[in-house]
């Protein structure tokens, strides 16, 4: 079976499989972390084999459904995307087996819903089609809809209520803007699709390009969050178990962005050039915003949210600024805020395994007990900080070197973020480790194997790409080059910034393959 | 000549210090001792090594870059892991091993009360590793990671003992303070890269004259200077800086005067090839150094801690440099920065033996006549004092005259920083020789010392009686109008220098020796020659006194004019924006889809079939719209 196909229904069978009913512990355990494990396995050996200097699809899996409606199975990877279903496999493998280590109330249900959020998380950063993406945009809510109304927190009612419809909210524009997008396209191109490479370099008019962009983007900024669309948020990660937090925060937090490089600014050039300082602004003002809260938030799950919200939009501004450094670092901080905010997230719940509450100001001096926790604990905070010498350093040093280079204001506005970044994780670090001990049992909090399990995949691959970034960004510049390319055209940069050739308008029979190298004639920008 | 050197000299730190900081117990203490010390030491004989291998290549080829592996290719820009190996960065790597090794060695015993021996070890270990890494790195991306990489090492290190809220609150204030200079740095970078599409410094250096306009590169190097400024505690980012003394007394001879603090100086010494393009930002370079160095000196004159007067005095002393680096005389600045390295050290190892013999007891209050218990100390302390004070003859004598007679040839704005410097030299020789007086001197504080004030073992006494020579005759290797071999050996980096003229020297030479004079007599005077003295002349300055005592209130100032909005707006954000805005308005939206779904289907509520219902209508659309195209 093609492999991209397999990666995406090996997780879903398995959750399939473990709705039916009769099914023990035991097994479910067992084929979860089956499932998950070749799953992984399946991405990491695509991704050895990916062509990291190709910028189009490969491993392209398609199959006409309805060929006069357009609808078809298309689904493969690339440079960029390859790297997403990395993370979400590896982050869905770990969170499988922490939760098979301490397994929580009806587990099997626990365990077949996480699965399906990692199928329909994978389904979404494979998809080729556009109602392939908005299908798995959607699925994603019914699993996570549950992890949250049944397994979460207090205050776990209002919370899915929140977050399930204002997703919503964004995903019917987005859900007319997929249909319009297709018909426009008729008009001009004379065929009907939803292939989301053969929608790129449609010449839609400047309107039209407009008009479908913001149609799409109200969901990617719901989604994201940008500012101020992230009300969602601070319930979510507050009432959803730990576990979906952050699984949460780490993968599905990537779909907004995700859509912005795949879909939004590819397939719309001009709508894109023409919100891009709106987006861009609102994405400093987010930077900004959540660090402020991040810094003023009572408890370590909101500090971690807010700080998620800032994180983002330094991906935010490094999409819309249509450069290849600033895509090239955007796709690198994506993986590199998953690994963090991960750990982040790993480390708040053993703190809250010792102590009575989540408050940062209840609890202090918890290093003089567990000093381990404490050395990983501040690894995880200085890259969240970003450091020079991190991982995150890269992402968002590259991020502001291409916004820099554009808007310059932005970028050194964007640098306060940087800063209050150190403020705030300071002030987690320190107020609960250093000072006198007190409100924690230490002892319950300190590092056990489970624990390194779990963590030490994390701290390796920051470790990697703090070390060797090339690993990673090397394989995106074909990709990234090609989705902004039409972007920098419509916003009138510099030919020699532009990297990969532009086609508008291509007949329907002179499409490329999928996957191949456009052979048009190129017209230069 | 073997690059291969260099790299083990890099890695050397690192490896002990990973090798501590992984051992799953605390290792035994001899363990500790040879992880620690070893790998620096080493390091220190390797440097030498490296250096005699450079002399014996002719001046071209003392220029090398070791490449290992390409680290990133992103855009059009490469960026290396590579070592620059010349001159300046074997200068440095020997201050760095060499000053390291007799503090390592030092700490051996200085710590040995402590808990925590391995981690303070490890940390320190990180730390020289770092340091390596800022004064090795062949561009400036990994410049800024070893600088980042120091600062997180001096956060570390200031932050110690972590139980102690004190020490954690000025961890937190040097880190953030860094973070500025980081990121002023950083912003430098960013020019480099869209103007240049390079970050390597052979590159950078050879494209700047044409490559950059007037404009980016007084922006470059003023950015680059405030990152300088942070990490050198140079007015107005220096307030971090006699925080930073909660540290254990080695950490800030080591890291907070000898090695890490100086980093500014060398940073611009290291591009100087862009500040001779910028004229504005080297004169900005001077005068904050002369301002600087001025105001530190006069705050250490009334600070009761000792250690806070060596730090001022730190602060004061880099001013220098920053002062002759910014005029161009960069030969100068490194000469001070070296024998700066060895009296400092001295001076802090020294005070750390009174401070251990008194079991931590560090006000000048509660000192005095010490001179009769720790004679070690107290010769030691005096050849620090004379060293620093400029006395003819001993090392701080030779470099800092000739910072000023270099000065004194700099052109107008020279003479005037000339007067601030040589003025300031007189306040250095008063406050030092305040801090020796009141310490070795006099009568015993009232009810003597709790603790007998005990004697060090060789480990303690050995360093301080190294650096003790070193601070005495270090001087003697550039001598006026003799010969210079720090600025010969420099020669490869910073191109020929002009030498002071004759005038400048020998203006310099009767001004330097009659400033000090005076400020050790007015100190003998004070504090000396009549024991009341002092409180009669203290009452009559008392709101001077304050005013100084608070540094000028710096921290007041940045507390209400930046810390404490911030965080209102925070507050306010959290507080009142947060729930009325942004939760009102997902209200208003959720209440808007679910009035729609109730509006539609008869009245029943519950979330699962409103999610149903619009996924179901969603997909029913999706239908009729496709029905629609395929009959059309």
């Amino acid at each position: 079976m093609p492999m991209v196909t397999a990666i995406i229904l090996l997780p879903l069978a398995a959750a399939l499989a473990l709705a039916i009913p009769g099914t023990s512990r035991p097994q479910a355990r067992m084929t979860a972390l089956l499932a998950a494990g070749l799953t992984l396995a399946m991405v990491i050996s695509l991704t050895v084999r990916l062509d990291r200097d190709a910028a189009g699809l490969q491993f392209v899996d398609r199959h006409s459904w309805v060929s006069e409606a357009g609808l078809q199975w298309a689904v493969g990877v690339d440079g960029i995307s390859i790297w997403l279903l990395l993370l979400t496999a590896g982050i869905f493998m770990l969170a499988l087996i922490a939760t098979a280590w301490r397994p929580p109330e009806r587990e099997v249900g626990f365990l077949a819903a996480m699965l399906a959020g990692e199928a329909s998380l994978l389904g979404l950063f494979a998809a080729a089609d556009l109602v392939i993406f908005y299908v798995f945009w959607e699925a994603m809510l019914v699993p996570f809809f549950f992890l949250i109304a049944i397994w979460g927190g207090e205050g776990r009612g209002p919370a899915t209520i929140k977050f399930i419809i204002y997703t919503m909210v964004g995903s019917v524009p987005m859900l007319v803007a997929i249909l319009a997008t297709a018909f426009v396209a008729q008009d001009i191109t004379g065929q009907f699709t939803f292939d989301i490479s053969e929608l790129r370099g449609v010449s839609f008019s400047e309107a039209e390009s407009t008009w479908l962009f913001a149609g799409f983007v109200l969901a990617f900024a719901i989604k994201l969050p940008i500012w101020p669309f992230h009300g969602w948020l601070p319930d979510a990660y507050r009432a959803a178990p730990l576990i979906v937090t952050a699984v949460l925060a780490a993968v599905m937090s990537k779909a907004g962005v995700y859509g912005l490089i795949r879909v939004g600014v590819p397939t719309f050039p001009d709508g894109a050039a023409n919100f891009a300082i709106v987006l861009s602004v609102l994405a400093l003002i987010g930077i900004v915003y959540g660090s402020l809260m991040a810094w003023r938030a009572p408890t370590m799950r909101m500090l971690v949210a807010y700080s998620s919200l800032a994180h983002l939009g330094f991906i935010v501004l490094g999409i819309m600024a249509f450069d290849i450094q600033a895509g090239q670092g955007a796709v690198l901080q994506m993986v590199n805020h998953g690994l963090v905010v991960a750990a982040a997230f790993v480390i708040v719940g053993l703190i809250n395994r010792g102590t009575a509450g989540d408050h940062i100001d209840r609890i202090g001096g918890i290093a003089s007990g567990a000093p381990r926790l404490a050395a990983v604990f501040l690894i995880v905070a200085l890259a969240a900080l970003a450091i020079p010498g991190s991982n995150s350093f890269v992402g968002e040093f590259f991020i502001l070197t291409g916004v820099f280079r554009h808007h310059l204001w932005l970028a050194v506005l964007a640098t306060i973020g940087i800063l209050l970044a150190a403020v705030y994780m300071l002030r987690l670090y320190q107020t609960a480790m250093n000072g006198p001990a007190f409100g924690a049992n230490a002892r319950a909090i300190e590092l056990r194997t489970l624990d390194y399990v779990v963590l030490s995949p994390l701290l390796a691959a920051m470790l990697a790409i703090a070390l060797w970034p090339a690993g990673i960004v090397g394989s995106t510049r074909a990709p990234v080059a090609k989705a902004v390319a039409p972007a920098q055209v419509a916003a009138e940069r510099p030919t020699d910034q532009i990297e990969a050739p532009v086609v508008p308008n291509p007949p329907p029979r002179a499409l490329p393959l999928p996957g191949d190298e456009p052979e048009v004639a190129e017209v230069s920008p | 000549m073997e690059p291969a050197l260099a790299w083990i000299v890099l890695g050397l730190p690192l490896l002990g210090a990973a090798t501590l900081a992984a051992w799953p117990t605390e290792p035994p203490r001899s363990m500790t001792r040879v992880l620690g010390v070893g790998p620096i030491a080493l390091g220190f004989l390797l440097s030498a090594w490296l250096y005699v291998q450079m002399l014996g290549e002719s001046s071209d080829d003392r220029l090398v870059v070791s490449r290992v592996w390409e680290w990133i290719e992103i855009g059009d820009l490469t960026i290396d892991v590579a070592l620059q190996i010349d001159p300046l960065s074997v200068m440095m790597m020997l201050i760095i091993t060499g000053v390291g090794s007799l503090i390592f060695l030092y700490s051996t015993e200085y710590m040995e009360h402590d808990r925590d021996y391995r981690r303070f070890f490890a940390e320190m270990g990180f730390f020289v590793f770092s340091m390596l890494l800022l004064v090795l790195a062949a561009n400036f991306l990994f410049l800024i990671v070893g600088w980042a990489l120091v600062g997180l090492a001096s956060y570390l290190l200031i932050g110690f003992y972590y139980e102690k809220p004190p020490a954690v609150a000025a961890a937190k204030k040097a880190f953030i303070i860094n973070v500025i200079g980081d990121i002023a740095m950083v912003i430098g970078a960013f020019i480099l890269i869209v103007e240049l599409g390079t970050l390597d410094y052979a590159l950078v250096f050879e494209a700047a004259p044409d490559g950059l306009s007037r404009g980016a590169v007084e922006a470059v190097t003023i950015l680059l200077f405030v990152g300088a400024a942070a990490k050198s505690a140079q007015v107005p980012l220096h307030t971090w800086l006699p925080d930073a003394m909660e540290g254990p007394t080695p950490v800030s001879a080591l890291i907070h005067a000898a090695t890490m603090v100086t980093a500014g100086v060398y940073l611009v010494v290291r591009t100087h090839e862009l500040y001779e393009l910028a004229p504005f930002a080297s004169d900005l370079v001077a005068i904050t150094g002369a301002v600087t160095l001025f105001l530190a000196a006069t705050i250490a004159m009334v600070q009761v801690d000792v250690k806070r007067v060596l730090a001022w005095s730190t602060v004061s002393q880099i001013g220098y440099m920053i002062m002759a680096a910014g005029l161009g005389a960069y030969g100068a600045a490194m000469f001070h920065l070296m024998t700066h390295a060895f009296f400092k050290a001295l001076l802090f190892l020294s005070i750390g033996i009174v401070i251990h013999g008194l079991a931590g007891e560090q006000s000048l209050d509660r000192m005095g006549g010490l001179g009769r218990h720790l004679k070690l100390a107290y010769v030691a302390t005096a050849i620090g004092v004379l060293a620093i004070s400029g006395v003819p003859g001993t090392s701080g004598f030779f470099s800092k005259d000739e910072i000023l007679a270099s000065a004194w040839d700099a052109g107008d704005l020279g003479r005037a920083l000339w007067v601030v410097g040589a003025l300031a030299a007189g306040i250095t020789a008063f406050y030092m020789f305040r801090l020796l007086l009141r310490t070795f001197y006099g009568p015993e504080p009232g009810g003597g010392y709790g603790v007998h004030p005990h004697r060090s073992r060789w480990p303690m006494t050995v360093p301080v009686a190294v650096l003790a020579v070193l601070s005495l005759f270090g001087g003697w290797i550039q001598v006026p109008s003799g010969w210079s071999w720090i600025t010969d050996w420099l020669e490869p980096v910073i191109g020929p220098e002009s030498i002071p003229g004759q005038q400048a020297e020998g203006v310099t030479l009767v001004a330097s020796i009659a400033v000090v004079a005076i400020g050790a007599g007015v100190a003998w005077w004070i504090f000396a020659a009549d024991p009341g003295r002092r409180s009669r002349l203290a009452g009559r300055f008392a709101a001077t006194r304050r005013l100084l005592e608070d540094g000028y209130r710096f921290d007041p100032v940045y507390q209400q004019a930046l810390v404490q909005p911030s965080r209102d707006l925070g507050d306010y954000l959290y507080g009142r924006f947060e729930p009325d805005f942004i939760q009102g308005m997902l209200k208003g939206a959720v209440s808007l889809v679910r009035g729609g779904a109730i509006a539609l289907r008869a009245a029943q509520d519950g979330l699962v079939r409103t999610y149903a219902f619009v996924m179901v209508a969603g997909v029913v659309s999706l239908g009729a719209l496709l029905a629609w195209v395929v009959t059309r």
